[in-house]
């Protein structure tokens, strides 16, 4: 007898669905998968049979074949394990083939007939076609984040056996989770002086600024960095849903309620692989670092000990907003746009900008600074340099400025800008143009720097919540931009 | 044509002979004219007529002024010079090496940024002050020393080891152009001569030679920088040396030199000192001692305009300061500071360093 039941399978952060084809026939006993599975799919024969006979069904003592249509693809993860045994209890005749009509199946067979936790169920709950969805009941949360209340959650496969019967009803679908603000995001308050850090820190926010900060070790780079997630404004609804597919589609763990509200902060050490940070994998193609912090921040600690391949591979996402993999599995282009927040030391000893205090010679600072090209360098709109705070600071009981305060502005300043018509050439003081204009005539400025500054300014203009481009708005962007000289001399 | 080739010609035909040094060649030349010597010479080199012109012709075209001994152009320091190289070439003024004052700053080729600093404020405060510096056009302290003596005020002296023919080291194309623009450039080498080892140490000879007083910025142990001490010291010339970081590795051979008694110099005054002690004084030239007693050409200077600009201008340093440390001084808001510091620096009072604010 012949079954045909419905799935999806994950190439890349999207899926695809997939025909669970299961053929029963006389001849010897056997159990054959065909349709280019990985090896968690072709292990799916012993899982099937096991959880098959814990849940008190008959093993059919006869020769069964599983094809996986579209052929061509690959099938990847054990999330194909509960199709494969719907499936062949109708091709058995355990079931009926009308009550698996209108529904698919996703999700991974435990030996006693558990279903357990799919990655990247997101995508696979958007791939599939059919009207209805079952998945097990840990997924339920995640996939109804696409198909809302088309989606049934399951415990165990004797559960899912006597509800196609007709014997059970669905069970209700689990109580919505609500989420918890966390009280662990590390907050402005606690950092103390770094007036020029934490004002590089708002104006990335508010204008989704790429920013470097070069200073000696110990001065609080990684500090700052970590507190700017917290500036970010919530995701709206579809940002959101492309966060969770992504780290649903890279098997990281979700939040209780399924969805990301807010910006990822990702952090890949410099000694990561290239493949880690831009995604891929020889076949079943995984997102990487970059389109982990979509939406969010990414920061590289250490700039300068990234490999330089790694930080070539960053250009593209930094100007498209995507990242092409190309493997021999296939091509698949993941979300890459994020906010890039760098830290690097000013030479390999670190203590470059104190004077006399570093001890590299010029040709090993030279080399230090090669690494970073010219081109990687112009994407970032904010350079500035971070000096240890000032012992009075660190000692001071006054808390800075919290979090909570300085977002409040951000905020202000994003719907400002979005209130703008984006064609509309900005508007600037007859000063300011003319600051500008003999930066470019002295050849201090490039005319993409230029294009930056401006940009720069316009964010701060809006920060002070002011419609014209001001002298101090164009001095305070040439400021916040001013530590180039210290990597590029 | 080749009747029509002065006395220099043959001398320098002579100087490329690759078995003639500078000794042999000052031999050669204290016997007789240049040509009667090239003649006698020519049978065994096998040098033709054509090939001294062609010679020749190769320095003239690229401007080289070709000295000898008997020159009253050449210069008075190697006239009495032991070791004075019979033959001279100059790219730029000759003038420039009669100075009344000539200090030579060098150092090593791979210095830190404190031997950079120090160099050029060196080659600026002296040259500002009327001192032509002398140095090597190599990269590191050389270098930097002329960057900063370069349109400070006197003429800046280079003295180099190969031919004039091509800029040495390569990326020092613009420099070696200023220098032979604003001073001179002078070699014992001739276009086309092979740049040997034993070219280098005798470079030093010769700038020690046309130097009053010798300061090394910084140099390793056992550095390069040694050649030109011994050689300062066989001529009595006074050497200075910037003392560093005990802890430094370029700061080894400098404090050795402290230490077997060479003077301290800590600022440009500590060489003007020297110099008067080495029987000469700088060119008169319009100084004014600054508070900080490093000196500077009078120059006119614009005042800050506004309130905030003077309270900026007040805690400005010629230290380059962080913002950080400025905010904390003025207690003004960032944009307020930021906008009177490129006030101060479009009247020319203040300048950016890399992000950091330094007085102008």
């Amino acid at each position: 007898m012949l079954a045909s039941v419905t799935s999806a399978t994950l190439s890349g952060a999207v899926g695809r669905t997939v025909s669970v084809e299961v053929h029963v026939s006389n001849g010897l006993p056997g159990f054959t998968i065909v349709g280019l599975p990985d090896a968690a799919v072709r292990e799916a024969r012993d899982r099937v049979r096991a959880a098959v006979l814990s849940s008190g069904l008959q093993w059919p003592l006869r020769r069964v074949t599983v094809n996986l249509a579209p052929s061509g693809v690959r099938k990847a993860g054990a999330g194909l394990d509960l199709p494969i045994a719907v499936g062949l209890l109708v091709a058995a005749g355990a079931l009926s083939p009308a009550c698996t009509e209108g529904l698919a199946f996703c999700g991974e067979l435990g030996l006693n007939g558990s279903l357990r936790h799919v990655p990247g169920m997101i995508a696979l709950a958007d791939a599939t076609d059919a009207p209805e969805l079952v998945v097990p009941l840990d997924d339920v949360a995640e996939a109804a984040l696409v198909r809302g209340n088309t989606v049934h959650g399951v415990a165990t496969l004797a559960d899912l056996v006597r509800i196609l019967r007709g014997q059970a009803a669905w069970p209700p679908p689990p109580e919505p989770k609500r989420a918890r603000r966390s009280t662990t995001e590390p907050d402005l308050r606690d950092v103390r002086g770094q007036i020029l850090g934490r004002r590089a820190l708002e104006v990335a926010a508010a204008g989704r600024h790429h920013l470097l900060m070069i200073g000696p070790p110990g001065s609080g780079k990684t500090m700052l960095a970590e507190r700017l997630v917290g500036l970010l404004p919530p995701l709206t609804r579809p940002e959101s849903l492309t966060v969770t597919r992504i780290f649903s589609a890279a098997g990281a763990a979700l939040p209780e309620t399924a969805l990301f509200e807010r910006p990822p902060f990702r952090a890949p050490h410099h000694q990561a692989s290239i493949v880690s940070l831009v995604g891929g994998g020889s076949w079943s193609l995984r997102p990487g670092e970059v389109s982990l912090a979509t939406h969010g921040v990414l920061f590289l600690d250490e700039l300068g000990e990234f490999p330089i391949a790694a930080l070539e591979s960053l250009r593209q996402p930094l100007e498209e907003g995507v990242i092409r993999v190309n493997r021999v599995g296939g091509t698949v282009t993941f979300p890459a746009s994020f906010l890039l927040v760098a830290a690097m030391n000013p030479c390999p000893c670190g203590e470059g900008v104190y004077e006399g205090a570093c001890t590299c010679s010029v040709a090993t600072r030279a080399r230090y600074r090669r690494r970073i090209s010219n081109p990687l360098l112009d994407r970032f709109d904010l350079v500035v340099p971070v000096s240890r705070p000032d012992p009075e600071d660190l000692l001071s009981r006054v808390p800075g400025e919290s979090t909570e305060a300085v977002a409040a502005r951000v905020a202000a300043a994003r719907s400002r800008a979005a209130a703008r018509d984006a064609d509309a050439l900005p508007v600037m003081a007859p000063e300011a143009s003319d600051l500008l204009s003999t930066r470019l005539r002295e050849g201090a400025l490039s005319a993409r720097g230029l294009t930056k500054i401006s940009r720069v300014a316009q964010t701060l203009a809006d920060l002070a919540e002011e419609d014209e481009i001001s002298f101090l708005h164009v001095s305070e962007a040439l400021s916040l931009r001013a530590g180039t000289a210290a990597v590029v001399a | 044509m080749s009747a029509a080739l002065p006395e220099a010609a043959y001398a320098v035909a002579l100087s490329l002979s690759p078995a003639v040094g500078p000794a042999t060649l000052r031999r050669l030349l204290a016997d007789g004219a240049p040509s009667a010597t090239w003649a006698r010479a020519s049978d065994e080199s096998g040098q033709t007529a054509e090939e001294v012109a062609k010679i020749w012709d190769d320095h003239v075209r690229r401007g080289i002024t070709v000295l000898l001994q008997s020159d009253s152009r050449y210069p008075r320091r190697l006239r009495e010079d032991p070791e004075g190289p019979a033959v001279l070439f100059c790219l730029g003024d000759p003038g420039a090496l009669e100075w009344p004052a000539t200090v030579a700053v060098v150092g090593t080729r791979a210095p830190t940024r404190y031997g950079i600093g120090v160099a050029a404020q060196l080659g600026a405060d002296l040259s500002a002050a009327g001192v032509c510096i002398v140095s090597g056009l190599a990269l590191g302290i050389d270098a930097a020393a002329h960057e900063g003596a370069c349109g400070a005020g006197s003429p800046p002296v280079g003295v180099v080891a190969g031919g004039l023919g091509e800029p040495y080291p390569r990326r020092h194309a613009r420099l070696w152009e200023r220098v032979a623009g604003e001073g001179v450039i002078v070699s014992e080498s001739p276009v086309g001569a092979r740049t040997e080892r034993w070219r280098f140490p005798a470079r030093n000879r010769l700038l020690a030679a046309l130097s009053d007083v010798v300061v090394v910025v910084e140099s390793r142990h056992q550095g390069g920088s040694r050649h030109t001490v011994a050689a300062a010291l066989e001529r009595g010339a006074p050497v200075g040396a910037v003392p560093g970081s005990i802890r430094s590795a370029t700061s080894e051979g400098t404090n050795a030199l402290l230490a077997e008694g060479a003077f301290p110099v800590c600022s440009a005054t500590d060489v003007l000192v020297s110099l008067s002690l080495a029987g000469v004084e700088p060119a008169p030239f319009a100084v004014s001692e600054n508070p900080e007693g490093a000196t500077v050409a009078t120059r006119q200077r614009a005042e800050p305009a506004s309130e905030e600009e003077r309270l900026v201008f007040a805690v400005l340093s010629s230290d380059p300061a962080p913002l950080d440390d400025l905010l904390r001084a003025t207690s003004l808001s960032l944009p307020a500071l930021c906008g009177a510091l490129e006030r101060l620096a479009r009247s020319g009072l203040a300048r950016d360093a890399g992000g950091w604010w330094e007085l102008a």
